[in-house]
Order: structure tokens, then C-alpha cells, then sequence
């Protein structure tokens, strides 16, 4: 006597080397798909960091490189210019102001301290005129008539 | 080979699968490999059919195991897949209809285990005849019940019924089977 389990798989026993063969090869594509998932090696700080210059300079600087070019030969240019200005400006500091300048120059100053001290000391005529007191009721009695 | 008279419930490897390791696909896909050709052929009768909707079922575990909530279920999942592939080719094919609800009542006795139907040598061309007669739910209910002894519930969840109707399926199909069995006694 045998259960319909025993009946069936027993008359199924031929399949089982075609299903073998279907296991090995599910089971080899899911570890290929596995290894494929797992990555080569953990990522340290310098490579993301590298990653990061890269993809930027992929992104940001290569698309746009002639204008990048172009700043960057201006800013050169500028920088060439700055250089040579300093060089030539010693040369004046370097002379000396002349006489005519310092007299100038003390003209100027003799001047200012005149407009200065005239300005520093006002006249009494008008300390009188800015404060001239009067009774309130006063104003008020012109308010009312 | 020495055939356990029903399937056994083992401990099997369905984390370490779900991790990506392909030894425990192996361990998963030897323990399944029969049954589910065993059920898929006796409900295509092809045998090349079966042996595609078994590959494409294990290819659909390897890709959707993420969505297998609770391990223990695992073979139930499994044979709902391969229900599904099933069907598919049911419609590709458009060969039968699968006919649901036909049997309105749900019995209330209690089903047996799969071994209460024990079958003699003389009597298994019938029975595998009398099998192959049955509804294709009908078919669908008792193979998974006899293949892998799926509680109602389990069969349900694969055959995406109600218990109730599986209960009915079942009973109907036990008794057609005994009917046979006896009248050739």
C-alpha cells in the first residue's frame, strides 16, 4: 500500500536530473547576481574625496573649459599687471615731496587751523539770539484770545 | 529512494538566502525541486512546460525572496508562485478554463491528513487516471494537499481562495477518489 505522495514522486523520479541541472543553473545566476551586488572594497575618505574632485570637475569645469580658459587667462593677466605696478611704485616713494609741495602743503594747513579756531569761539550776538525765555502763560494766552 | 510518507516541516536556510548566499538556494531548491514539479506536471501535463515553470519559478523566488515576509512560509510561497506560472500558461495556452466556485457548499467535517487515502500497486494507474479526471481546482487543491500537506489555509493563500472553498474543493475530491477506490475494490 502507498500514499498518493509515494505514488506521485516515485512516478516523477525520472525528472529529477533535468531538475538538477535547472537547480545548478538558478542557483549559479543568483551567485553571479550576488557577487555583482558585493562591492570590490570599502570606500576610504581620500577616494570619496577624489570621487568628489573628479566628478565635479566632469560636471562643472570640462563642459564650460574654454570659459574656464578664458578667466583664467584673464586673472594671469591682471596678476601680470599688479606685479609690474609694484615694481614702479617704489621708485616714487623712494624721491621724496619737493619744496614747492611742503609750502603748499603749509599753506593749506595754516588755513584750516584759522577756519578752525574762528568756528570754536561764537560770537555772544548770537548766544542772546538762541535762548530768549518767556513765560509760559504767555504763549498760552495767545493760544486762547 | 526512501520517500517520507509526508512532507516534513525542516528547518531551512531562507535567511541566508535572502542574504544572497547560493548555498542556500541549493539547499532550498533540492528540497523543493519535486515537489513542484510534481504539481506543476500534473496540472500542465507537459513535460517540458513543467520543467520551464519550474525554472521560472525558482528565477522569481531568487528575485522577489525580499518580499517573503515571515521564513516559515517559504514553501507555500513557493507553490504560490508556481500556481501563478501555472496559470499564466493556462491563459497563454487558453487551453481550459480555470472554472472557480463550481461547488457551492462547504462540508462541515474536518479533512483527514493526506496518508487516510492509502492506495494498493494495482490500484495507482487508476488513481493517477481518476486524478488527472478531476476539475482543475479540484486537482490543485488535492496535489498540494498530497505533494506537501498544506493546511487549508496554506492552500488558500496559494490558490488565492477562500478556506471555505478549499475545504469544498477538497472533500469533493477526496470522495471522488474513494468512490473510484472502492468500486475497484
Amino acid at each position: 500500500m502507498k500514499t498518493p505522495r509515494e505514488i506521485l514522486f516515485v512516478r516523477h523520479q525520472t525528472a529529477a536530473p533535468k531538475l538538477d541541472a535547472i537547480r545548478r543553473e538558478v542557483v549559479e545566476a543568483a551567485a553571479d547576481v550576488n557577487r555583482r551586488k558585493q562591492p570590490v572594497r570599502e570606500l576610504t575618505f581620500a577616494d570619496t574625496l577624489a570621487n568628489a574632485i573628479r566628478l565635479s570637475f566632469r560636471e562643472l569645469v570640462w563642459p564650460c573649459r574654454r570659459i574656464w580658459v578664458g578667466l583664467a587667462t584673464v586673472w594671469v593677466l591682471i596678476l601680470a599687471a599688479n606685479v609690474s605696478l609694484r615694481e614702479q611704485s617704489p621708485a616714487i616713494a623712494k624721491s621724496g615731496p619737493s619744496s614747492e609741495m611742503m609750502m603748499t602743503l603749509k599753506d593749506q594747513q595754516k588755513i584750516l587751523t584759522e577756519l578752525v579756531t574762528d568756528r570754536s569761539a561764537p560770537r555772544d550776538v548770537d548766544r542772546q539770539k538762541s535762548f530768549s525765555p518767556k513765560p509760559r502763560t504767555e504763549g498760552m494766552e495767545i493760544m486762547t484770545v | 529512494m526512501k520517500m517520507p510518507a509526508v512532507a516534513e516541516r525542516e528547518q531551512l536556510p531562507v535567511q541566508q538566502a535572502r542574504e544572497g548566499k547560493p548555498e542556500a538556494w541549493d539547499i532550498l531548491f533540492r528540497r523543493y525541486q519535486l515537489p513542484l514539479y510534481v504539481y506543476v506536471f500534473e496540472l500542465v501535463h507537459h513535460e517540458q512546460t513543467s520543467l520551464d515553470l519550474v525554472q521560472e519559478t525558482f528565477i522569481a523566488a531568487v528575485r522577489h525572496i525580499g518580499g517573503l515576509r515571515d521564513d516559515a512560509k517559504f514553501g507555500s510561497w513557493l507553490f504560490g508562485i508556481a500556481h501563478q506560472k501555472c496559470l499564466q500558461c493556462w491563459r497563454k495556452q487558453n487551453r481550459e478554463d480555470v472554472p472557480l466556485g463550481e461547488i457551492p457548499e462547504t462540508p462541515d467535517e474536518l479533512e483527514s491528513g493526506p496518508d487516510d487515502l492509502l492506495i494498493r500497486q494495482e490500484q495507482e494507474a487508476e488513481f493517477m487516471q481518476l486524478l488527472n479526471r478531476l476539475p482543475l481546482p479540484q486537482r490543485s487543491v488535492l496535489l498540494l494537499h498530497f505533494v506537501e500537506d498544506f493546511s487549508i489555509e496554506e492552500i488558500a493563500r496559494i490558490t488565492e481562495t477562500q478556506p471555505g472553498t478549499v475545504k469544498s474543493r477538497m472533500h469533493y475530491a477526496k470522495r471522488a477518489l474513494r468512490k473510484l477506490l472502492e468500486e475497484e475494490k
